[in-house]
């Protein structure tokens, strides 16, 4: 048979042609992986270091004395994930018996201290906490519950998790994920060959790509990049790089990269990756806590998130899990009985179907906000600080839930243009200046426009506290001073004519100032201001805290100008606090990962003028509640509790505000219409509302501010100002004045008069009524 | 007055009251009565009448009134510290010792929340304020403190001190002779 020979000089050439290209390729290849291998191992080694910071909300203290029942103990430790058992003898665990609670506290590291693990007997007598002991029954003065996670910092992007340590996995964790994802997970390169052929040929015969025969590894890589193409070209990739990252790394960091890596559920803008994270958004606990039947979901959920949402998916994700459960016992990895005890178990997903628990999104951005100041961007999200909140998740929860059934019983009431209202609400605690509780609107977990932040709107008639504060700063007014609430017309700036009018539209003569304050009449606030002078006026919104003055127009005196609720707060936060100033913090203290205490704001107080005028304002603001604007709320609240406020409403009824607060607790709430429509409420019939649920069901102290040493208490007519005795005048109010002021007496019921000589007098009619108002119930709202 | 004779008093007023007058419930429904927060007496929170000169029921609900206000302030026994204050606080100092000054700042933190109207911990506050050399704050924490210690003159000789403290710690050496006369003249040590 004849060779048919290549031409040796063709052959020589061939051969150095084929040379050359598989020298190129070869290069091109050691290229590519070299490239593969820069991209993924950085991505390795700089994601175990990306953290976003942890924020926490403020510990519940417990000691004896304390505030706080049996019940609602035991329901602020389900709310942390502890689990009701007997015995209690691991960390995470408590039982109640009668008035006596057991329970296993969890180490947790502090902003001051690590506080260690430890077993405390509490005792309750009805609302108070009356012993506190360790295990050695000897009495603990004070001590910290480990605080709620109510979220982290995380990048733009969305991502956020919880990073563990391999001592916080639960061991089941990696022996089911490689049970059920990757069987030899302990053995092979990075990929496996068997799987990916099996996976082929079901995928051939399918017709399209439906099987991954992708190891622990490869899912690794494919979630570093975010792509989930599902190319050969990709496919080849991430096998290079899963097996370029077996190589460098071994298999205890890879799978604990995995654990804090894979993405498991969606909330809103913000992606769930990590278990640590997860077994929080799931289960509101610690993943060294979840149980046989909780693996058994998270590792069910790791193949679709989505698909298998337990909260949205019940069934599906049941159907997995004791898929997930069956695999377990075949495997080996658990008892078949211990599978299928667990198989009996619920889903145990925490609260309701959308949100996942203790996420408060619009408290976590004021957060953000006032660590800027001092942080940059990338050390919060990226370095793994810890920063303690100031936020009580319980009065959170119920501020959103006064708001929210609010705003649902307006959507239900005959005001058609009340119905789907939004709304805001802010709460501070008064001597210390901490926000306790944010809600940015009706749906409180939803991470979108703030309005307790981002929201300013015309505060109404809660700018005229100003007015009068700046009069009594004056020293030329008291509580019992008079002034005309009549027609008024002022030439603007811009040379108009403003004519304000009278909310009733009426004309109420000469009025006290308590009675211009507590009924918010605006003629005669206008009347008052325009004597005081629009400069002083403007400056007390300094004094209370505001960066900058108004704008001297005369229209700020009944509310033009425009503040978010948040500001609000703050300014009624120092007139709570008897006119010292504490800027609002949301954040105590801020750790960096080895524990070191870093930079956060600190507890600041000024005085903002002296306290006669701000004790004198708020024994006005006690009124609006006793017979003025806010009169109705007594129906609702506690009949000890004394508070102080202030309605207000703003041009058409766009905006209804109140404001007001008791010794414990500022409230502000804002209700009104994203675009600005006429909501047709007034602060009492709206945002009054909505405070005095929430002032209702909290646990405060009434406000009873300590009177300054050069004021005095005396007993006026609330119409006339004049000075009388509460035992023959109907209409006799205690007011503070400094002592020595000269104030006229009541001819008919003049003070001194003693309960017996009152009991034989004749019953007097009250302070004659001046013109255009004598048939005006006086006191009507 | 005995107070049994007070309520009798009072009670013969609005029983007699009852017969014409008729502030007192002239409208539904009574809102409840307030005491004002000085607790000196109650405020009357109804309308006066105008129109009406119906007799309606005495308001037997309302508290008796209390005798006008005395001039001299009555004294107040020192303030104390609540168990566990006192706790936090000798965390506190430990710590300050220790040259931890945000641990210390952290442990006051706590107490307030506890105790905020307590005005020894805003003087505890302030001395802390005066370690970390912050000495506006420290007197400021001084008078936050006045302001809750009145009739107390005890307290008040403590954050008098403080504030003294503080302002000769910025030089205001005439100022400081002022405070320290004053806490001396309270009783202070």
């Amino acid at each position: 048979m004849a060779k048919r020979k290549l031409n040796p000089k063709f052959r020589r050439k061939l051969q150095r042609g084929f040379a050359i290209v598989a020298l190129l390729g070869l290069l091109a290849l050691i290229m590519l992986v070299a490239v593969l291998d820069r991209r993924v191992t950085q991505q390795f080694e700089g994601r175990r270091w990306t953290l976003p910071a942890r924020v926490y909300a403020q510990p519940l203290e417990l000691y004896v004395g304390q505030d706080l029942s049996s019940t609602r103990f035991a329901a602020a430790l389900t709310r942390l994930g502890y689990i009701s058992r007997s015995p209690v003898d691991r960390p995470g665990t408590f039982r109640r018996k009668g008035d006596t609670v057991d329970v296993y506290v969890r180490e947790f590291r502090f902003s001051d201290e690590k506080q260690a693990a430890q077993k405390l007997r509490l005792s309750f007598d009805g609302d108070v906490v009356t012993a506190l002991a360790n295990a050695s029954g000897t009495d603990v003065p004070v001590y910290r519950l480990d605080p709620l996670l109510i979220g982290s910092i995380f990048p733009i992007h969305g991502e956020d998790r919880i990073i563990v340590s391999p001592a916080e996995v639960p061991a089941l964790l990696p022996e089911a994920l490689k049970a059920v994802e990757d069987r030899k997970f302990d053995t092979h390169h990075g990929v496996n060959p068997l799987a990916i052929l099996r996976a082929l040929f079901v995928n051939v015969r399918a017709g399209q790509v439906e099987q991954g025969g992708s190891t622990l590894t490869q899912q690794l890589v494919k979630s570093y990049f975010l792509d989930s193409r599902r190319t050969l070209r990709r496919k080849a990739e991430e096998a290079v790089m899963a097996f370029i990252l077996e190589s460098r790394f071994e298999k205890a960091d890879i799978m604990n990269a995995y654990i804090n890596e894979i993405y498991l559920g969606q909330d809103g803008r913000r992606a769930v990756h990590g278990f640590g994270l997860a077994s929080q958004f799931y289960f509101g606990k610690p993943l060294s806590e979840l149980n046989l039947p909780e693996i058994a979901l998270m590792v069910a959920i790791v193949r679709g998130p989505s698909y298998y949402d337990p909260r949205r998916q019940p069934e599906r994700a049941l159907e997995r899990r004791n898929l997930v459960l069956k695999v377990l016992a075949e495997q080996g990895v658990v008892k078949p009985e211990e599978a299928q005890r667990a198989a009996k178990a619920p889903l145990g997903i925490t609260n309701t179907a959308s949100r996942s628990a203790n996420y408060f999104p619009a408290f976590l951005d004021l957060v953000r906000r006032q660590l800027r100041e001092d942080y940059q961007e990338q050390a919060l999200t990226e370095t793994g600080l810890t920063v303690f909140s100031t936020l009580d998740p319980l009065l959170q929860e119920k501020a959103e839930a006064a708001l929210s059934d609010e705003l649902e019983r307006q959507d239900k009431g005959g005001r058609k243009a009340a119905h789907g209202l939004e709304g805001a609400m802010v709460v501070t605690t008064p001597q210390t200046g901490e926000v306790v509780a944010i809600v940015g609107g009706r749906r409180a977990s939803f991470d979108g426009f703030n309005r307790a932040l981002d929201m300013k709107r015309p505060i109404g008639s809660l700018a005229k506290p100003m007015v009068y504060l700046a009069a009594l700063q004056s020293g030329g007014y008291t509580p019992a001073s008079v002034v005309m609430d009549s027609p008024v017309e002022l030439k603007l700036e811009s040379g108009d004519l403003w004519k304000p009018n009278n909310y009733d539209r009426k004309i109420h003569g000469q009025v006290t100032l308590l009675r211009a304050l507590t009924q918010s009449y605006n003629l005669a606030t206008v009347n008052l201001g325009m004597e005081v002078g629009l400069g002083p006026i403007a400056k007390t919104y300094v004094q209370l805290g505001l960066d900058e003055a108004p704008p001297k127009y005369p229209s700020i005196m009944l509310g033009t100008a425009q503040l978010n609720p948040v500001e609000v707060a703050q300014m009624y936060n120092t007139l709570a606090n008897g006119g010292f100033r504490s800027p609002l913090r949301a954040v105590r203290a801020v750790i960096d990962e080895q524990g070191k205490q870093l930079k956060a704001p600190e507890l600041e107080v000024s005085e903002a003028a002296p306290a006669e005028a701000f004790y004198t304002l708020n024994r006005m603001l006690i009124e609006v509640f006793n017979r003025g604007t806010a009169r109705i709320a007594q129906r609702s609240l506690p009949p000890s509790l004394v508070v102080a406020g202030k309605t207000g409403t703003s041009n058409d009824y766009r905006d209804s505000w109140f404001a007001g607060f008791s010794g414990g607790h500022v409230i502000v709430v804002w209700m009104g219409h994203d675009d600005n429509a006429p909501t047709g409420l007034t602060g009492t019939t709206g945002a009054l509302q909505a405070w005095t649920r929430l002032m209702a069901s909290i646990t405060t102290t009434s406000f009873e501010p300590l009177m300054p040493e050069e004021v005095e208490d005396r007993w006026i007519e609330y119409y006339s100002g004049l000075e009388t005795s509460p035992y023959c005048s109907g209409s006799a109010v205690s007011m503070p004045f400094e002592v020595g002021t000269v104030l006229n007496p009541s001819p008919a019921c003049p003070p001194g008069i003693t309960p017996e000589e009152g009991a034989l007098m004749q019953p007097l009619p009250f302070a004659v009524p001046t013109e255009g108002e004598a048939a005006i119930p006086p006191g009507t709202p | 007055m005995p107070p049994f004779l007070r309520s009798l008093a009072a009670f013969a007023l609005l029983a007699s009251a009852g017969c014409s007058l008729a502030p007192f419930q002239a409208e539904p429904p009574p809102p409840a009565p307030r005491t004002s927060p000085a607790g000196r007496g109650p405020v009357i929170s109804e309308p006066p009448p105008v129109t009406s000169t119906m007799p309606t029921e005495p308001d037997v609900q309302a508290p008796p009134p209390s005798v006008p206000v005395p001039r001299e302030r009555p004294k107040v026994a020192p303030a104390t510290l609540s168990p566990a204050s006192s706790a936090l606080v000798n965390l506190s100092q430990t710590q300050r010792k220790k040259g931890d000054l945000p641990g210390a700042a952290t442990s006051l933190d706590r107490a307030l929340r506890i105790e905020p109207s307590n005005p020894l911990l805003w003087i505890e506050m302030g001395r802390l304020r005066m370690d970390q050399r912050n000495y506006a704050q420290a007197e400021a924490m001084g008078r936050k403190a006045l302001s809750m210690a009145v009739g107390d003159s005890h307290t008040q000789a403590s954050a008098w001190q403080l504030i003294a403290d503080s302002l000769r710690a910025r030089g205001k050496n005439p100022q400081a002779q002022e405070a320290l006369d004053k806490a001396r003249e309270l009783g202070g040590k």
